[in-house]
């Protein structure tokens, strides 16, 4: 593999940046070019908020729909909004609780494009570590059992330690191990 | 070697001190706002002595970039291409008495639009300025641009404008340097009235000068190899050739690149004025037919001779407003290579998927104020205060009170004020009075209020003016104002008031308020009100004070208040649809109206507003 591209979405304030910055510092201690674009100004005022993460040799920062490896979306309805991206085979790990998910009329496109879809429940991992504004890091922990791309558990974990703000860091790692657990508890079943 | 993901704005903020920029100006705006706070950073870090300021405007910065430049030191000025229309009387007369040391105007573009007015190409306020333009394509290429253009504007004496666009501002790439070594020039200004205070006569003397500056120009731009080439074959002709540059060209790169289409020649074009006419010549005639690919207008397209053998947007191809994203330069690509009979790309657009998402009636997410902003209390206040008024409004986050139908205009910076003086003659010569509450915010105000303050209050116009004081530049990062006496680097500034800024204009009446308050705030607006309509009145100056909780997170809200609906609700949506609060919605499971607590930022500005009283604090 040469190139990975991911798409974060959600909405403003649900910490795509510091998701996309996570992801981005990982893929750069393993050696990897990294390219990312983010959204800033007017839309982060509680809008649709999508950041974007290439790795490898690219010029351009912009993920080309239908090219995603990876779609990651903090809110359930942006994920469907942001589902043109994803690549045949790709992967979309979903914050969310419904057990409707993924909507009905979607499921045959997922099934035709072996697109890989898993719904979690990332805002109530957070919660139940103390931290209910941290599904972001939820969601990254159940992804980082999948060990997909250029990213396994240890290197990420390592990254938020690293990146995070001193007095969140302790936190922030409780919460994405839980999302961690999680996951490995549904490969469990 | 260091090496650091840095957002695009970093990275020029890197390329202006590694080319020994002495003086950063800027006025915030975006995708351009963390330049100047990228360049304090590594000021900071690298220990430098770099000069740096939040200027008041955008000409203001300019013009104090351009009085260093002129000082012999290194300078740049950072803005938005909005923000360039403001500097745009202070370029257009630099270009003619040039400069001294290297002097950079930054201006980024923002196709699409994600956060502007306009989708204007700073690209041709270079060409009608008359000086010379840097394109980059990535973050790391604007860094190394930097220095470049920073030489060729101390060399030439011109000022040089680098037009980064959002994808570039708004990029992060990992990037290495070095260590950064500070440049120890000395300011020196020399007399020489004729140029610096120069009058019409020489002014067509440094026209001339100016313009042998520019061919001489274009004749380096042919040979700057780095950032101009094209990946011709010599001898070889193609059917068909791109001509790309700025983003664009990282977007083709990328995609030839990937599809391995060698047979596709590109010219990649970053300094579009001036122009590299023979460079282009060269391409022109290896290619049957030409493709220009630019953002966001068509100067590269204009500038290429030969008319018969362009497509682009002027011949329809490619989309003339709107951003330029992968998927619409494959699908543009595609379709002009099917339509010469040349082999297409191996995938277009899946189309079906988007129409599939269409169908799913996804909500629309509009931007809205924050839950708790002070804003949205001084909107609800005044449009209840004043329902039948014109509500005149500016620039920041506060535009977005236009979801609680209290604001109608939005022109440009300080236009709230210009457009309500405006519509009151345009009334009062009627006959007619038609009352006009006018918001704009405290930044916007110190930027372009007070020559319109002063216009409205010399010709006698009558309003109200609600100056929304949140202690900070909100929508652009949080950058300080004039009035905190915080200065860009953190030091201790002199704190300007906006009291007496109203007051210095000519303003009798003016009143500090909590909106957070809304009953002092309505008894405020009503004598406001009269105090218009009195014989002696004038303008009133309404100051809305209370912090934004982004910028002043505990002190914004010190008790928060835990509230609750109760069962006198009559689900009238009034407080849903009037106060638009993110935090209040229509609970589809409970079938009832209900607060998110979650989202709720507890500052009670709710609990007066139902009309039935059904907003309570819980217990």
């Amino acid at each position: 593999m040469n190139k990975f591209n991911i798409v974060l979405c959600g909405l403003g304030g649900q910490g795509i940046l510091f998701m996309t910055k996570v992801l981005a510092q990982a893929a750069l201690r393993k050696g990897w070019d990294v390219l990312g674009a983010e959204t800033h100004g007017m839309a982060q005022r509680g809008g649709s908020v999508v950041s974007h993460l290439r790795l490898g040799r690219v010029q351009n920062s912009l993920v080309e729909t239908g090219t995603a490896h990876v779609l990651f979306a903090l809110e359930e309805d942006e994920g469907y909004r942001n589902l043109p991206f994803v690549a045949p085979g790709g992967r979309l790990f979903v914050n969310t609780s419904s057990t409707a998910f993924p909507r009905e009329e979607i499921r045959g496109y997922l099934t035709e494009k072996k697109i890989v879809c898993r719904a979690v429940p990332a805002v109530s991992i957070a919660t139940a570590m103390g931290a209910a504004l941290s599904s972001n890091l939820a969601l990254l922990g159940y992804f980082s059992a999948a060990g997909d791309g250029p990213f396994d558990h240890a290197d990420l974990r390592a990254t938020i330690a690293e990146v995070s703000p001193d007095r969140f860091r302790e936190a922030n790692l409780r919460v994405f191990d839980a999302g961690f657990e999680k996951a490995m508890e549904d490969k469990g079943d | 070697m260091k090496q650091e993901i840095l957002l695009g704005n970093g990275a020029i903020a890197l390329g202006l001190l590694e080319a020994g920029c002495q003086v950063v100006t800027s006025y915030p705006g975006t995708p351009s706002s963390e330049i100047l706070p990228e360049v304090i950073r590594l000021v900071k870090s690298e220990n430098l002595n770099t000069y740096v300021e939040w200027s008041t405007n955008e000409k203001v910065a300019l013009d104090n970039a351009f009085a260093a430049s002129i000082a012999g030191k290194r300078a740049a000025c950072c803005m938005k291409q909005v923000g360039l229309n403001v500097a745009a009387d202070s370029l257009m007369s630099a270009a003619y008495l040039g400069t001294k040391g290297a002097l950079m105007i930054i201006s980024c573009d923002d196709p699409g639009p994600h956060s502007s007015q306009t989708e204007q190409d700073t690209r041709f306020m270079a060409r009608l300025a008359k000086v010379p333009v840097f394109d980059p394509s990535t973050p790391e290429e604007a860094r190394k641009m930097i220095r470049v253009a920073m030489d060729m504007s101390e060399e030439f004496r011109i000022p040089v404008i680098l037009r980064p666009a959002i994808r570039v501002c708004h990029a992060r790439q990992g990037i290495s340097y070095g260590e950064l070594k500070e440049n120890r020039k000395k300011g020196k200004f020399e007399k020489d009235p004729m140029r610096w205070a120069a009058t019409p006569r020489f002014r067509l003397i440094l026209h001339g000068e100016l313009n042998r500056k520019l061919r001489e120009i274009g004749k380096k731009f042919e040979t700057l190899s780095d950032y101009n080439f094209h990946t011709l074959e010599t001898g070889k002709k193609y059917l068909f050739g791109i001509v790309a540059g700025g983003v664009p060209y990282a977007v083709i790169r990328d995609i030839l690149t990937d599809q391995g289409r060698d047979d596709i020649p590109v010219l990649k074009i970053a300094t579009p004025f001036p122009f590299p006419e023979g460079l282009a010549a060269t391409f022109m005639e290896a290619c049957d037919r030409i493709l220009v690919v630019e953002e966001t207008d068509t100067l590269i397209e204009y500038l290429l001779r030969d008319r018969e053998k362009i497509l682009g947007r002027l011949s329809g191809h490619v989309p003339s407003e709107g951003e330029l994203v992968p998927g619409v330069i494959r699908e543009t690509l595609n379709r002009t290579l099917e339509e010469l009979d040349i082999e297409p790309l191996d995938r277009g657009p899946d189309h079906a998927i988007t129409e599939l998402v269409k169908s799913l009636n996804l909500p629309v997410r509009k931007p809205t104020l924050c839950p708790g902003c002070p804003h949205r209390a001084a909107f609800f206040a005044i449009r209840k205060s004043k329902p039948k008024a014109i509500f005149t409004s500016d620039i920041g986050c506060y535009t977005l009170g236009l979801n609680l139908g209290a604001v109608d205009t939005c022109l440009d910076m300080g236009a709230a004020i210009t457009l309500a003086s405006g519509f009151y003659h345009s009334f009062s010569q009627d006959g007619l009075d038609q009352s006009v509450v006018a918001t704009i915010g405290d930044s916007t105000f110190f930027h372009s209020g007070t020559a319109g303050l002063l216009n409205a209050v010399y010709n006698g116009a009558r309003f109200i003016l609600v100056i929304l004081d949140n202690l900070t530049t909100a929508m652009t990062g949080m950058q300080p104002t004039p009035a905190l006496g915080i200065r860009a680097d953190g030091t201790e500034g002199k704190a300007v008031s906006l009291e007496r800024m109203a007051a210095g204009c000519g303003v009798d009446f003016i009143e500090v308020v909590d909106p957070y308050d809304l009953n002092k705030m309505g008894e405020v607006l009503k004598k406001a009100g009269e105090y218009i309509n009195e014989p002696e009145g004038g303008i009133a100056v309404i100051i809305a004070r209370h912090p934004c909780l982004i910028a002043y997170r505990d002190e914004a809200i010190p008790e928060r208040k835990k509230v609750k609906i109760t069962e006198d609700c009559a689900e009238c949506n009034f407080c849903i649809e009037r106060f638009e609060c993110p935090a209040i919605y229509h609970d589809q499971e409970l079938g009832r109206t209900n607060i998110n607590a979650q989202v709720c930022s507890g500052c009670g500005v709710c609990l007066s507003i139902c009309p039935k009283g059904a907003i309570v604090e819980a217990a």
